[in-house]
């Protein structure tokens, strides 16, 4: 009947009657945004939850409520139905470029000492290392921004608005951007990864789902690939739910290729493994 | 506050979210027919092209419901003004967002003012008792509630029956999330049970409650 994990449609319950802290429901959403079928399962179960809202006896408002509230809108701008990814600039609160710690902190691993600058690769030594990335064909799916919208906005996007942490105000920003557009793609083992980028903001996110938790002494590693160039865009770690959300480090330029592998906690100037994924983004 | 009766006009009024209450007669519309559910999905529409005297007709339907779900979770009246003030904005805002193939319009604002009576209650748990008066049986019946619609009150009876239907354990822990405004780690902690109990419980509860109020799945 489902393809939903049994604690997916645990976690949808919670999520339908609230019962979830914002932690956990920022988490939920950013699952709930990639699955038509889980926004389906929820959508139903807000219908039971609805009815035990309205099953409270009505009480009348003080009568100068309704006064209070009509003489705002005129100063309370609505959101255009069209644009939709005004509708989240709107709500989307400002990010403070000093917030944006380097990703490893934010993921609560070890900080690493300095991120490298990115080295230039030459003869065989990079001919190996950019085989790596294509040795493993991965199903990419390349939207325009008008889908990115569909794709983040339905009904939740009143949820993604008032977004937990920094990786997801920034992901509130890029999916609002004009320009943003999102690829996914498989990773090894079963888990999903969107890439959600906009060339205007310079930024991509990664969106994860149901990647896999790592030793202690190890860490999930970001790269910006273009042409000879792989640049370290951030490490991080994930719990063991496998969701998580984190902006890359560094400028993102389209056309750039975005690739994850397993490095060492500390981090590796260069990858040293085989990527488990990479994401191509189509050039401006 | 004065406490007004509702205008109660039961030929009008022919769904149980028909929302046939006025608690005050002296601002509402010339309309003699409250609104219907379909009045509901309507009136959001119109809402979101920045329609005033349709938001006002949707006050009138939605606020004292909405008044009540919130007030149900914050017990104070006062606050509770204040959410529900800050969800009508919300709704005005955000109207053009509703899509009436996903759920009907006042599940959808009574959604909103659930979730931010329990962002609110959360805050200022201290300021509040949190132990009382959080089970369906309990649904405020204060002096000042506006005097419910025969449709209300059949409503209000098709819920209790169906919350009758869960298992003693699943009701409580619906309720203590849903009314209370607690998390279910909350829940967990509060009844010395093991998280994942409390997950299994929320979810059987909330599938056999909408299998017994007949929403589709």
């Amino acid at each position: 009947m489902s393809s939903l994990s049994n604690e997916q449609l645990e976690t949808a319950a919670a999520y339908a009657l609230g019962a979830l802290d914002a932690d956990e429901a920022a988490e939920f959403e950013l699952v709930l945004a990639l699955s038509p079928e889980l926004q389906r399962e929820v959508e139903s179960l807000r219908e039971a939850t609805g009815m035990l809202g309205a099953a409270t006896a009505p009480v009348a408002p003080s009568p100068g409520l309704k006064q209070s509230v009509m003489a705002q809108l005129a100063a309370t701008p609505q959101l255009p139905r069209e644009d939709a990814g005004a509708q989240l600039a709107a709500h989307a609160a400002p990010v403070d470029p000093a917030q944006l710690a380097p990703a490893h902190t934010l993921a609560g691993a070890e900080p690493a000492t300095e991120i490298p600058a990115p080295i230039p690769m030459s003869g065989l030594a990079a001919d190996k290392a950019r085989m790596r990335w294509f040795a493993r064909p991965a199903t990419i799916v390349a939207a325009a921004a008008a889908a990115v919208v569909l794709f983040f906005a339905g009904a939740f996007a009143a949820d993604l608005v008032r977004p937990s942490s920094v990786n997801q105000q920034v992901l509130a920003q890029v999916v609002a951007a004009p320009d943003a557009t999102v690829a996914s793609s498989e990773v090894a083992g079963g888990a999903t990864a969107s890439l959600v980028s906009s060339e205007s903001l310079g930024l991509s996110v990664m969106v994860f789902d149901g990647l896999a938790t790592l030793s202690d002494d190890e860490a999930y590693a970001l790269w910006y690939i273009t042409g000879d160039q792989i640049s370290p865009a951030g490490l991080f770690t994930v719990d063991a739910d496998g969701q998580t959300v984190q902006v890359l480090e560094g400028e993102f330029v389209a056309g750039t290729i975005v690739g994850v592998t397993v490095e060492p906690a500390s981090g590796s100037p260069q990858p040293t493994s085989d990527p488990i994924v990479a994401i191509v983004t189509e050039s401006a | 506050m004065t406490r007004v009766l509702s205008d109660y006009a039961p030929e009008a009024a022919t769904t149980w979210n028909a929302g046939a209450v006025h608690p005050e007669p002296e601002v509402a519309t010339d309309d003699a027919t409250p609104p219907t559910a379909d009045e509901a999905t309507a009136l959001l529409t119109r809402v979101a092209t920045g329609d005033q005297r349709a938001f006002s007709d949707l006050y009138d339907l939605i606020a004292p419901r909405m008044l009540g779900l919130v007030r149900h979770v914050l017990k104070d009246h006062a606050q509770s003004e204040e959410v529900v003030q800050e969800v009508l904005l919300e709704v005005w805002q955000t109207a053009s967002r509703f899509d009436p193939n996903k759920g009907k319009a006042v599940t959808w604002m009574l959604t909103m003012a659930h979730r931010r009576a329990i962002d609110r209650v959360r805050s200022a748990q201290a300021s509040r008792d949190r132990d009382t008066k959080i089970g369906i049986r309990d649904l405020g019946r204060d002096v000042d509630t506006v005097s419910e619609t025969v449709e209300i009150s059949i409503e209000h009876k098709r819920v209790e029956k169906a919350m009758a239907r869960l298992s003693d354990l699943q009701r409580q822990a619906v309720e203590l999330a849903y009314y209370g405004g607690y998390t279910q780690s909350e829940v967990a902690e509060m009844l010395n049970i093991p998280l994942g109990t409390v997950k299994t419980r929320l979810r059987d509860g909330l599938i056999r409650l909408r299998t017994e109020l007949g929403v589709a799945s």
